[in-house]
């Protein structure tokens, strides 16, 4: 090792570790931190005809926004378009994303915690990794196939119609199952289930079984004890399941587009439009950043309720 | 020992009447029986994977059984769910909630008391206090040192008052200093609680320490049951005289036998003759020997004489401890060396290797295995 006092930087810990990280610190900054910034910064700028102009603004949020059209190398007053919280459409899918989004957390968690719960204490462990690995199957073929599949299952001609019309339980096919929000829902949380099954699973495997039992000898039945020790115990994996849910799903678009329906769009659907069909990057990027903003309170939100599980449980 | 604590004599809390224990092949508790008396500190003693910690679990109810009786105070408890047992544990991680204060999990079982909250907040700090944790009750499980954590698993189980407080290898995390100041702690607590106290432990001197009566186990079955001192001095086989404390051995030859006296030949002893007492009850092994324990056997110094027997013998190897010195001695016309103590009293020189000596010996100190 050379001792130049020119090298002493480059030669110390704490240059060795940043060099470690710097693949990482690069992909994140180009990849993340910089999209993620001109994404904030086209929502307060104004809509011209392909072209972003720079002009600062806030209506693309609250209020009427005007799109500008260069006539002749003079920028002209083209359309009208209002802001994200001042459009009721916007404003309607974006709560029908929330509601959305919330639907399947909630439904994809409790489905969940069932499977991770039996997995963890019913299985012996020599099998558990194999279960693990089967609870991954879904993951196998692709994600826009697996959504073609929920709109075959769910179909008028579908399995779950022919065999209860078979079955004599129904007349004519039912058709609340495709095309609207149930349908969003169902194949949602079947996308996401994996992911719930893992934190509550290991939440649960970090469990000292000797809690339950001294829950039992203190005098409770398993279902106290269950909800006295175990629940709380696993309550971190609920809660980043829950996080891991939530977060991604109020974004969806493909599952929305292909079995929502018209009343099971949202709001992502209306940033692609913005985006693609209407060219107007400003109110996309404005609903995006809304949208963002709506995930991060509620997410705030339930962390702060739930902030007592999270405290320092280490033994 | 046993007789001054026995309040209510002949009152059974426990007992186990041919208790066996399958775990698929594996026969983990074979044909236990024995009881356990109210008011006891009943200890269960033996190596790892001997089924003392199985048969604990059978008095808990985490732990069913294959077949046999487990009775706490008169009832079977074949289909006696753990919570509703009177029994309480201590477990060897203390399982204290990690999500709860220190007073939430000593109050953990009072749920269903119906005190009012106020006389509940008072019987949680009254236990705390017992403990010697008074004041620790809105601290956070996961800040208390090991010691601590056993105080509030002991308050959490006793506060309950059951009629039995099982204690699992309680003391095993603790180090040196901690453990014995707890020994002498649970010792008072219990005699000052009044409880049945079952404690299982691999340390055979803890053992000693702590209980009235103890239960040698081995591979699943009782291999003595008797209060210290008789574990001590008259272990009933070459086994259990291993396990508790340093006994050594010599071989013997039985000569003959008669009303309930053996009379003996050991090279290094001479001829001697036994009580029905001194023979241990348990045959098996190879051959008949002398055992004897090393504070047994006296080193004398010059102009000293032996008030019973004497034997010459050959210093070996010679330990220093301080408080005691530990001699290894070869009897005249054996091979094996024997352990031998000594308590370095003012005085007394320490000998060294090569020493030719001569030792006291008592032949009431020695117990007879065949």
């Amino acid at each position: 090792m050379q001792s130049k006092p020119k090298l002493r930087f480059w030669g110390s810990e704490a240059a060795s570790g940043l060099l470690m990280i710097s693949p990482t610190a690069i992909y994140a900054i180009l990849l993340l931190a910089a999209p993620l910034a001109m994404i904030v910064a086209y929502s307060f700028m104004t809509d011209g005809y392909l072209q972003i102009i720079p002009r600062f603004q806030l209506c693309n949020y609250v209020g009427e926004c005007h799109s500008y059209k260069d006539v002749n190398g003079v920028l002209t007053e083209a359309q009208t378009y209002k802001g994200v919280w001042s459009d009721p459409l916007a404003l309607t899918l974006m709560w029908r994303s929330l509601l959305v989004s919330m639907l399947v957390t909630a439904v994809t968690v409790l489905l969940a915690f069932p499977v991770a719960y039996y997995v963890s204490f019913y299985v012996s462990p020599s099998k558990k990794s194999l279960w693990l690995f089967l609870i991954t199957i879904p993951f196998w073929t692709s994600y826009l196939i697996r959504v073609f599949l929920w709109k075959v299952i769910l179909g008028t001609g579908g399995p779950i119609n022919y065999g209860l019309l078979e079955l004599g339980l129904i007349q004519e096919p039912i058709t609340w199952l495709l095309y609207n929000l149930n349908s969003v829902v169902i194949t949602l949380a079947h996308a996401y289930a994996p992911f719930a099954i893992l934190p509550i699973f290991v939440s649960l495997e970090k469990i000292d079984r000797s809690f339950l039992e001294a829950g039992r000898d203190l005098g409770e039945s398993p279902f106290m004890t269950f909800w006295r020790v175990t629940l709380p115990l696993a309550m971190p994996g609920v809660i980043s399941s829950v996080l891991i849910v939530f977060i991604p799903t109020i974004g969806d678009y493909v599952t929305p587009s292909l079995v929502g329906g018209p009343e099971g769009k949202m709001v992502a659907n209306l940033v692609e439009l913005n985006y693609k069909k209407l060219d107007n990057y400003p109110l996309g990027s404005a609903l995006a950043v809304s949208s963002m903003a709506l995930v991060m309170a509620v997410s705030l939100l339930f962390l702060f309720m739930n902030r007592r599980f999270l405290k320092g449980n280490k033994r | 020992m046993t007789s001054e604590k026995s309040a209510t004599p002949g009152q059974t809390m426990i007992e186990f009447k041919d208790v066996h224990k399958y775990y698929g092949d594996y026969h983990a508790l074979r044909g236990i029986t024995a009881t356990i008396k109210a008011g006891e500190f009943f200890s269960l003693l033996g190596p790892s994977g001997c089924g003392k910690t199985t048969l604990l679990r059978t008095i808990a109810g985490f732990e069913g059984i294959s077949s046999g009786v487990v009775m706490i105070d008169g009832k079977d408890m074949a289909h006696v769910p753990a919570n509703v047992r009177p029994t309480n544990m201590v477990f060897q991680s203390y399982a204290i909630f990690p999500h709860l204060t220190v007073a939430q999990n000593v109050g953990f079982g009072l749920r269903k008391d119906p005190r009012s909250k106020a006389e509940k907040d008072a019987a949680v700090a009254e236990a705390l206090e017992m403990v010697g944790l008074k004041g620790y009750g809105a601290r956070a499980a996961h800040a208390l040192s090991g010691g601590q954590r056993q105080r509030v698993a002991l308050a959490r189980a006793l506060i309950l008052k059951p009629k039995v407080l099982l204690l699992d290898e309680p003391l095993s995390a603790l180090d040196k200093k901690m453990r014995e100041q707890m020994q002498m702690e649970l010792i008072k607590l219990q005699r000052q609680v009044g409880i049945t106290f079952i404690l299982v432990t691999h340390d055979q001197e803890e053992a000693l320490v702590m209980s009235d009566r103890i239960a040698v186990m081995f591979e699943g079955e009782i291999a003595q049951l008797a209060d210290p001192e008789t574990l001590y001095r008259r272990p009933n086989s070459r086994k259990v005289a291993d396990f508790i404390g340093t006994m050594n051995f010599l071989p013997a030859e039985i000569l003959s036998e008669m009303d309930g006296k053996v009379e003996v030949e050991a090279k290094g002893f001479g001829r001697l003759t036994l009580d029905a007492e001194q023979v241990s009850s348990a045959p098996g092994g190879a051959g008949a020997s002398i055992g004897f324990r090393p504070e047994t056997l006296t080193i004398l110094f010059d102009g000293q004489t032996a008030t019973d027997r004497e034997s010459r013998a050959e210093v070996v190897e010679v330990v220093y401890y301080g408080d005691m010195t530990y001699y290894d001695i070869r009897l005249e016309g054996t091979t094996e060396p024997m352990r031998l103590s000594m308590r370095n009293v003012f005085g007394r020189p320490v000998l060294d290797i090569g020493t030719q000596t001569r030792v006291a010996w008592s032949p009431g100190a020695l117990v007879l295995f065949r």
